[in-house]
């Protein structure tokens, strides 16, 4: 027999489903695992312009940053984030600190206090973009930071979410912790597939610029 | 010293004046999340009692336009987390939430708290108590957030001595308004389906039929489970409501690890929203199967159980008789040609299938106009159960001999051996329709219900379905000739079986009769089992056939048709709804009852409520039906009157609009000579204070409340 319940669900999904496709999708404007990772172009701090498909045949890391953030200053005061930059931009990884606060919001920078920044912290980044409209966050969905996305050789997303399985702003709980973007690397540099795809992002809102005509 | 004093506060506005003007962006960044929470730790009871569980709470004021967050702090942000440091023996329970309010940020969301909250914890003591007294401490850690975020964390404690493990009045009142920020648990069962791309909440719900519900909203506890910000489709429907939640892009494969979460929903009230919020501690989750209003394997599935449904019809009581009688006849006339035999049996089918697709099409209709009404609607119309129970009776009094019916009606006798015959068997059809119809509700809600959520054509092929289903027994009899030669010869027995089927007919109109009963007064009861008497009247007179015989049968008939009016014009006094009464038995409403006990000066509660009101039954729930306020009722021998308002009453629409009111829930308190109106929104509390008020004789009272209204 079925159960009276399943079949008016059944109903209320398939009429509801039909209604609201349109909104679905731009409630996932981001991004989608396995498929084509959004194209960007930027200007980095020192005036080079980086563009996302210039890079096909690398593997790309973006993390986004405000160095003002509880969840940013854990990873960086710990020293995992400048480890973990070290460790893959040393094995032809492209990784990519984007910072997408607005003037007047925390955590923007201009190129110069970006690069006092990354002096300062002794953080080893290929190139941190500046991105005040926020439109590579927009394009990418990005809601807080760090929230951390790998990149494939193909152009592909292969991770998205958060670095790692302690939502915390707690240094200490750095030890122990699962690092997904570091697992994402370690397969993908040996060839795997990613297993853990994504992960919940946590960390401080991105401060998002209003959006522009 | 007043120079001093001068200067120093000369030095105080300077230092307020830089900080505001050139440091104000700094401000923040230099504060820490220490100074924008103010955390402690309160106790409800004076003392520990051994073994007997208590309450605490990590109490949060947050400054202003700050939040902290909730379990699931949403897009972004961090839950606050408590970690206990309890003497040996004692166990913390896990954090009691507030219901946290959505809060905006760009175009993300967050779920936490600005201003105060208490936290609440239980504590579970050990059945040996240490001597002296007992610390409890807590680290509590959050992140506060206005735009920017800040962590912060406090370690709180306090001792309890040993004891009885009485109140603290201190606390009292922290606690109860925690307890009302509180969500209740949800009255309704739930499911959540699955789905690619979203998650399908059905709440079964079906009292509040949408009444007022203007916006529902769930909030999960598992984070990343759905888009946070996105809009939640709502559907209400006559069975309950359907939310329909964008899955997260960041949320993991599969099943969220948590099932349950909160869902929210705001009524109007009176033109404002009041919000409920209901607690799911864990949701029932399936795989939302791919259905699509023409899903043809799950129609297939419910046209079959129709199918299934409608053959068991025929053993019915209500139509087991009229199958019966048509056998009978069959039998009678068993030596008559196979085609003509044919004929009747698709003759029956026919008549069938036209009465089901009339009536389904007639509530399809009367749907699609907005009418919230279900299968088995006509059973809601006590002129229907009426008029049934009597053409019931009259068949069974037909089959007891009381009278014949010739010709066309229930088919017995001759009509098979002429030519209308047909006709005859048609009619039958559509009497084992009819008569089937009381027992179809409670035996195919599913296969109904289904076809009430199809597109009209799939609907009634449903229905059609569950039609021939009943026909198919008779129609086999009558196509498949071997079947009807095994079939045993006419005789005296015959005659025995058809007196003996007409009991089976008086059960029905017993049950009828008691079906009535719930839907009419005593006087409309009274007036229909007056009009079964006349029918009774009626069938004899018919059955002694002469002129006069005949005419007092249809004066007998038209009586009985009045008492079906007296029927129909006494609508019982309204069902007591939902939720059970708070101060021991609720009376239901009478103004005339109300107006005496008032002119008696005896206390009288009226609560008015609907069954489609969800803050009307919450207030049942959390308020009056607390020991607090039942133990109060008591004290002061209040009568407690309980008016629905499920269907508008013209008795109670007057006294709500006398109360200045549109709609329920209303709480009215008459005592001493004086009434009050309480506030919509109850708590034991608001109750007691209310009650409390009219015991102060009235020129006692300092300050006149305006509420209060002196009876004239």
């Amino acid at each position: 027999m079925i159960s009276r319940r399943i079949l008016l669900s059944a109903a209320a999904i398939g009429t509801i489903g039909l209604l609201t496709a349109p909104q679905l999708v731009s409630a996932n404007s981001g991004v989608q695992i396995g498929q084509a990772a959004p194209a960007f172009t930027a200007k980095d701090t020192n005036g080079k312009t980086v563009s996302l498909a210039d890079l096909k045949g690398k593997t790309v890391v973006l993390e986004w940053s405000n160095h003002d953030c509880p969840f940013v200053k854990k990873h960086y005061t710990g020293n995992n984030m400048q480890a973990l930059q070290k460790k893959w931009t040393g094995q032809n990884v492209v990784w990519l600190t984007i910072v997408s606060s607005p003037v007047g919001e925390q955590g923007h920078v201009d190129a110069a206090q970006a690069n006092k920044l990354t002096t300062d912290r002794g953080a080893a980044p290929s190139a941190v973009l500046l991105d005040p409209k926020s439109q590579i966050a927009r394009a990418y969905g990005a809601t807080v930071t760090p929230h951390m996305y790998v990149i494939d050789k193909t152009g592909k997303l292969a991770y998205a979410g958060g670095i790692d399985d302690k939502p915390s702003t707690r240094v200490d709980d750095l030890k122990g912790a699962r690092n997904f973007v570091d697992s994402a690397l370690t397969e993908l540099a040996q060839g795997k597939a990613v297993s853990t795809t994504t992960a919940r992002p946590y960390g401080c809102t991105v401060k998002y610029a209003p959006p522009s005509a | 010293m007043r120079r001093f004093g001068f200067f120093r506060r000369l030095h105080q506005v300077v230092l307020v004046a830089v900080l505001t003007l050139g440091l104000l962006p700094n401000v923040q960044a230099q504060m820490s999340g220490n100074d924008l929470v103010d955390a402690a730790l309160i106790a409800e009871p004076q003392s520990i009692r051994a073994g007997q569980p208590f309450w605490v709470g990590v109490r949060l004021r947050m400054a202003e336009h700050w939040h902290t967050y909730w379990r699931n702090p949403g897009d972004s942000g961090l839950a606050t987390e408590i970690s206990w440091a309890l003497p040996e023996g004692f166990t913390a329970g896990p954090i009691v939430w507030p219901v946290p309010e959505r809060i905006p940020v760009a175009h993300l969301v967050n779920y936490g708290y600005e201003g105060e909250i208490l936290l609440l914890t239980q504590i579970m003591p050990p059945a040996v108590l240490p001597a002296g007294e007992m610390p409890l401490r807590a680290d509590v850690n959050w992140l506060v957030c206005q735009k920017e975020c800040i962590p912060g964390e406090a370690t709180v404690d306090l001792a309890l001595p040993g004891g009885s493990g009485e109140g603290d009045p201190a606390n009292k009142a922290a606690f109860d308004t925690a307890r009302q920020q509180v969500a209740q648990p949800s009255p309704w069962p739930a499911d959540m389906q699955m789905a690619d791309a979203s998650f399908v909440l059905t709440v079964a719900a079906p009292g509040p039929n949408g009444g007022r519900i203007r916006e529902a909203v769930f909030l999960p506890h598992q984070e990343a489970m759905i888009e946070h910000a996105a809009p939640q489709p709502l559907q209400i429907t006559a069975e309950g409501l359907t939310l329909q939640m964008p899955r997260g892009s960041f949320a993991a494969a599969g099943l969220p690890q948590q099932t349950g979460g909160l869902l929210l929903i705001k009524e109007d009230i009176g033109g404002r929203l009041q919000q409920q919020a209901f607690e799911y501690p864990q949701i029932a989750y399936g795989t939302a199967p791919v259905a699509q209003p023409a899903d043809w394997a799950a129609v297939l599935q419910a046209a079959l159980l129709a199918l299934v449904g409608g053959m068991l019809l025929n053993l019915m009581p209500c139509v087991f008789p009229v199958l019966s009688i048509k056998i009978l006849a069959l039998v009678s006339h068993s030596g008559q040609g196979r085609a003509q035999m044919r004929r009747h049996g698709l003759a029956y089918t026919f008549g069938i299938l036209v009465s089901f697709a009339a009536l389904a099409g007639l509530l399809l209709v009367l749907r699609a106009t907005g009418a919230q009404i279900g299968w088995g609607f006509q059973l809601q119309m006590p002129l229907v159960i009426a008029l049934l129970a009597y053409l019931l009776f009259a068949m069974g009094l037909s089959l007891s001999g009381v009278f014949h019916l010739g010709g066309s009606f229930a088919g017995i006798g001759d009509a098979l051996t002429r030519r209308s015959g047909t006709q005859g068997s048609f009619f039958t059809g559509v009497l084992a329709a009819v008569v089937a119809t009381p027992c179809t509700a409670p035996f195919m809600a599913t296969a109904v219900g289904f076809a009430l959520t199809q597109p009209a054509a799939i609907g009634i092929a449903i229905f059609l379905a569950l039609g021939f289903g009943l026909a198919l027994p008779f129609l086999v009899l009558t196509c498949v000739p071997q079947l009807a030669d095994r079939l045993p010869r006419p005789g005296l027995w015959m005659e025995r079986v058809k007196q003996a089927l007409a009991f089976p007919l008086y059960a029905t109109v017993a049950w009828l009769i008691w079906v009535l009963s719930q839907q009419v007064g005593q006087q409309g009861l009274l007036a229909a089992m007056l009009g079964l008497v006349l029918v009774a009247a009626a069938a004899w007179s018919f059955g002694l056939r002469g002129r006069v015989a005949m005419a007092s049968a249809v004066v007998l008939l038209v009586a009985a048709a009045g008492a079906l009016y007296g029927t129909a014009r006494d609508p019982a006094a309204p069902a007591v709804a939902v939720a059970q009464p708070g101060g021991g038995s609720a009376e239901s409403f009478s103004r005339q009852k109300l107006d005496t006990l008032v002119a008696q000066q005896k206390p009288v509660f009226v609560n008015m409520t609907a069954a489609w009101c969800i803050t009307c039954m919450v207030n049942e729930r959390t308020a009056l039906s607390s020991d607090a306020v039942r133990a109060a009722f008591r004290a002061r021998s209040i009568t407690y009157m309980k008016g629905d308002w499920t269907n508008q009453d013209p008795e109670i629409t007057r006294l709500l609009e006398q109360n200045g009111r549109s709609g329920v829930p209303l709480y009215l308190y008459y005592a001493g000579g004086r009434s009050i109106v309480l506030p919509q929104i109850l708590t034991p509390a608001i109750v007691l204070e209310h009650l409390a008020q009219l015991d102060r004789p009235q020129n006692s009272a300092s300050l006149p409340n305006p509420t209060i209204n002196t009876q004239r």
